[in-house]
């Protein structure tokens, strides 16, 4: 069976609220939770401090435009038929 | 017929059931259905005293609940109705496989179709699309017969329109050249000396980084060819997958039309990104070119793909593109800016898209080309477009420079009528957002309601034309929050929706987010969201304030005195250099690309 993260289409966004003291510790958080999660760098698409923690949007490409994307499957297969 | 035993064991969520009742009676069959929240022994005393051959139990899933339903279905067991009747369980969070697990002879989920259920009950096999949404491609055009309703502001456009077609008679360009010889190339026998020749005088044409790639595949970093063994897992990727319950944005509506952008760099992403999207129900795409290769002399061939914005406009890409979606989506090619148009357009139509964008005027104020060789180059376009009986757009996204929504639209209406004088069907496509002149001068302080309605009147006002609303629709008012950007779009399409326009853009909800490409997630959420609000409008609008009819009036009375100076310059090059329509004080700067290519 082919790995999860090789049947991602393009990117997995994480959305959540992380508890804080301010918008860069959040910021601090927001990454070290995409590390935590084994995803290595991930980017902070969105963040907003409100006092008591930020709400945040982050993303991790796994596939860019002309990757050689896992999902599309070995194609042997369809010049078989 | 069939016997049935409704049994909602759900306290409170019993319409699903009802729904399925209904269906089934009026197929004929016999059908009781019980109170909800019946003790489990009443029901199935009920189950009992029947020869049911069906008993359909729907039920919420929760916690307990299925220890709940396995203990039910061991009562039924042990009554004797599971000898002669086939237990059914549907509901929100069921699944087949947890229905099996409970001892149920089938499931059903919140998303199943009634009929569904209707085919099981009576041994059919279910076809999952049929009377699902059927995919129809729609002229946009077609109604209209683009006559000018303001007899003033026609005799200005005609005025403009003559002058700006006596400049460019004897003016030509390489980019007019090219897209001669590359008709006449694609027209020609495959492997003739003729052919030979054309090849020799395109290169003679371009830039030496587009002849460089031609002959040698030395491409501009992070373009390469796509191999033969990705064609093949493409294909084999779209032979082994297809759309289930392909659906419509719209509820009832007819109108209107919704696009995505496509143009992710890679056609193979972007094909499978528009299959998605297409059973989500974007009834077409907008195919975007990188910003570099507007700036070269000439266009590069086959099937490239490129690692940053944009898709190549290669003949091999578009036709890769065109033929991979479904027949019946519609699709457009970016034209309006750059040194290719001509050729650009030309290429759309033998790939077959159906649609094309041109604008002399944004192309030139906000794209970057030069005013006097986008103005050679976008009426050799037009006149194209109309040989091959495809329809371009005008985007009026000058205005996203801070150019006033009057000049943008007066852009707009001179791009119509040249289009309309060289036998073309143009499309304005006002902005339909936040656009920075509002946001200085307020003209949306109390809503975004107002002013966007009063752009498509004034333009009605005006002209007889197809109107598309883009582009994107919100653009500037949404943000990378996931959430607040659908809702941005879903507002915007709502009220696109009431005034009846013919097609609108949506951007996805990671528009806003501009260090990576768009998701294929995002794109979806910002097409729900437009269903959604498409649901809840149904048949009624949302109405502008009557401040709306005095910012139209504004608006007609304004295009009219831009198109009085405009009339006045020697020419529409001239015009748009000397800031007629969008000046450096708006932001607006008439490109240099291609700047001293006429001749």
């Amino acid at each position: 069976m082919a790995s999860a993260m090789d049947q991602v289409m393009d990117a997995i966004d994480i959305e959540t609220y992380l508890v804080c003291d301010s918008a860069q510790h959040g910021r601090a958080l927001a990454q070290a939770l995409g590390r935590e999660l084994m995803l290595g760098e991930v980017d902070v698409m969105y963040e907003e401090f409100d006092g008591y923690g930020v709400r945040v949007r982050l993303r991790k490409y796994v596939y860019r435009p002309g990757n050689d994307y896992g999902w599309l499957g070995a194609g042997d297969e369809a010049a078989a038929r | 017929m069939k016997r049935i035993l409704c049994v909602p064991l759900d306290p409170v969520h019993d319409v699903g059931i009802k729904l399925v009742r209904n269906a089934l009676m009026q197929r004929g069959h016999s059908t009781v259905l019980l109170s909800p929240d019946l003790p489990m022994e009443s029901v199935v005393k009920r189950a009992a005293s029947e020869p049911y051959d069906f008993v359909l139990v729907s039920r919420t899933l929760g916690y307990g609940v299925a220890e709940l339903l396995g203990r039910f279905v061991d009562l039924l067991d042990a009554s004797g109705v599971r000898d002669r009747a086939k237990v059914v369980l549907g509901g929100k969070a069921i699944t087949r496989e947890l229905a099996a697990e409970l001892g149920f002879d089938a499931g059903f989920g919140e998303h199943a179709a009634i009929e569904e259920v209707v085919a099981f009950v009576e041994g059919r096999e279910y076809a999952a699309d049929k009377g699902a949404f059927v995919r129809r491609k729609r002229d946009m055009t077609a109604p209209y017969g683009y006559a000018f309703h303001d007899a003033s502001i026609r005799g200005l456009l005609d005025e403009i329109a003559d002058k700006t077609l006596h400049w460019a008679e004897r003016r030509s360009s390489n980019g007019v050249e090219r897209a001669r010889l590359r008709a006449e190339w694609l027209d020609g026998a495959p492997g003739s000396a003729e052919r030979e020749g054309l090849e020799a005088r395109y290169e003679r044409t371009c830039d030496p980084a587009v002849v460089a790639a031609m002959r040698g595949g030395a491409f501009p970093n992070g373009v390469r060819r796509i191999s033969e063994r990705e064609m093949r897992r493409l294909a084999g990727f779209l032979e082994s997958r297809s759309p289930v319950l392909a659906r419509s944005v719209r509820h009832e509506q007819q109108k209107p039309l919704v696009f995505k952008f496509l143009g992710s760099g890679c056609p193979m992403l972007d094909i499978v990104h528009g299959r998605i999207c297409e059973r989500w129900g974007a009834d077409g795409f907008l195919l975007i070119n990188p910003s570099w290769e507007a700036r070269y002399e000439g266009l590069m061939q086959g099937l490239l793909t490129h690692d940053n914005d944009g898709t190549i406009s290669s003949l091999d890409n578009l036709r890769l593109v065109r033929e991979s979606l479904d027949p019946e989506t519609l699709l457009t090619v970016r034209a309006h800016r750059g040194l290719n148009t001509p050729e650009t357009v030309l290429l759309a139509a033998r790939a077959g898209a159906d649609l094309t964008k041109i604008d002399i005027v944004y192309g030139s104020l906000g794209a970057g080309t030069d005013p006097e060789r986008l103005t050679v180059d976008g009426l050799e376009a037009m006149r194209i477009a109309a040989r091959h009986s495809m329809p371009f757009d005008i985007p009026g996204n000058d205005e996203l420079s801070g150019v006033p929504a009057w000049k943008t639209l007066a852009g707009l209406l001179i791009n119509v009528m040249l289009g309309v004088r060289l036998g073309a069907r143009p499309i304005l496509k006002p902005l339909f957002c936040y656009g920075p002149h509002i946001v200085i001068n307020g003209q949306m302080k109390h809503n975004f309601v107002d002013y966007n309605a009063a752009k498509i009147t004034a333009l009605r006002r005006i002209v007889d034309c197809p109107i598309w609303p883009g582009e994107p629709i919100a653009f500037m008012t949404q943000t990378e929050e996931r959430v607040q950007s659908a809702n941005a779009t879903s507002y915007h399409a709502a009220l696109a929706m009431s005034l009846g326009v013919d097609a609108i853009t949506l951007a996805s909800t990671d528009e806003a987010y501009s260090r990576g490409p768009i998701s294929v997630a995002a794109r979806i959420d910002a097409l729900r969201a437009v269903a959604d609000a498409y649901r809840f409008v149904g048949d009624a609008s949302l109405a502008p304030t009557p401040q709306a009819a005095a910012f139209c009036d504004e608006l007609v009375a304004r295009i009219a005195a831009t198109l009085l100076e405009v009339s006045r310059a020697e020419s529409l090059p001239a015009a748009i250099s000397a800031g007629l329509l969008g000046n450096q004080d708006d932001g607006a700067y008439p490109g240099t690309f291609g700047k001293g290519s006429v001749h």
